[in-house]
């Protein structure tokens, strides 16, 4: 299995801010171990490796997270929560895994 | 018949094109396991359409927060007497309900935001429920909310909620319909509704969450409007810093 990280560079060159924050988990938890290659999608670029992978399996968020594995279709997940759960297969916690997809997702509270 | 994945970008184009009728037909026609989201406000307008075209084929879920108005409880008994439907009436996880109200107390949306509560209270139950299912239809319209509903596509491939290794494929049938359209279908058909929208509540989820509103108001701010407030003075501040 290679697990890659895509990163976004905002236009005014500043990391996005849950970027930032998905970064600090994976380091504060040791996971970024686990993580083979970070690529980064520069929004200057759109020829940026990031950004042309966004492009290729039509991400419209970052970050993101493309797993491949031997003789299997690739699998982009946007949830930083469910990745670890469903890919990692470690242990979240539930109200961390549901805010994060309602700060993902704000027109669910509408629901 | 049963797909597993779906084109969902090159179906977003071709359906964005076709009636809210045309796009539940083809969403019933291509999945079994199903399900419509109701709300218990105006988009009942889905149950009546998916009952007109597959009657035996409508499967509808609510999301009970525990903190819904009376006549939407009430309202959404009507509804399921008035098709004959099940409606899977879905809960959130007592525990952790528990753990919100012990710590915060009953309103910590008014202090907090809502999202914590929201995120308990309804994505919670709503990620079990769709754990079940290979589709679901919602009511999610563009013009509920500039901020938030503005790009919903016509279909999307939901994987905030999709299991493990499967795809989970997301309907928005009436993406392209306005509220006036809404209405109107309401009216010339005959469709009953929830007796709050008679008073003023164009938007209607939890109570103490759910405001009438006035003339010229958006619907939008019917919901969480004491957080749109704090946003706006937060872009006052911002001004004077820049200055």
């Amino acid at each position: 299995m290679k697990i890659t990280l895509v990163k976004k560079i905002k236009l005014d060159g500043s990391l996005c801010k849950k970027c930032e924050e998905v970064q600090q988990k994976l380091e504060a938890t040791g996971q970024i171990d686990l993580i083979d290659e970070v690529l980064i999608a520069d929004e200057r670029d759109p020829s940026s490796q990031g950004m042309e992978l966004a492009s290729l399996f039509n991400v419209d968020r970052a970050p993101f997270f493309l797993v491949e594995r031997e003789g299997e279709a690739p699998e982009i997940h946007t949830i930083y929560f469910k990745f670890v759960k469903d890919v990692l297969n470690q242990k979240t916690r539930e109200e961390d895994d549901l805010k994060e997809i309602l700060n993902d997702n704000p027109d669910l509270d509408f629901l | 018949m049963s797909e597993n994945h779906l084109p969902t970008v090159d179906l977003d184009q071709k359906l964005s094109e076709q009636t809210p009728q045309e796009i539940l037909a083809y969403a019933l026609e291509q999945f079994d396991n199903i399900a419509i989201s109701f709300s218990g406000a105006e988009d009942v307008v889905l149950i009546d359409m998916a009952y007109k075209i597959a009657p035996k084929k409508v499967q509808a879920f609510s999301l009970d927060t525990g903190r819904l108005h009376s006549e939407t409880y009430r309202y959404i008994e009507k509804v399921r007497e008035h098709y004959n439907i099940t409606i899977d009436v879905v809960f959130p996880e007592s525990e952790a309900v528990n753990n919100l109200v012990r710590e915060k107390g009953l309103f910590s949306f008014y202090k907090d935001d809502h999202k914590e509560c929201c995120s308990i209270r309804k994505i919670g139950p709503l990620r079990r429920k769709l754990l079940t299912v290979d589709a679901w239809i919602t009511g999610q319209r563009r013009d509920q909310s500039p901020g938030t509903r503005a790009a919903i596509p016509v279909i999307q491939d939901d994987k905030a909620f999709a299991r493990p290794g499967a795809s989970l494929t997301k309907f928005n049938p009436l993406a392209n319909w306005s509220s006036d359209q809404v209405w109107a279908y309401i009216r010339s058909n005959n469709v009953p509704y929830n007796e709050l929208h008679d008073r003023g509540f164009v938007s209607i989820g939890c109570e103490p969450c759910t405001r009438a509103t006035g003339p010229n108001q958006h619907e939008r701010e019917g919901r969480w409007w004491w957080e749109e407030a704090t946003l706006k003075e937060c872009g006052l501040h911002d001004v004077n810093i820049k200055k």
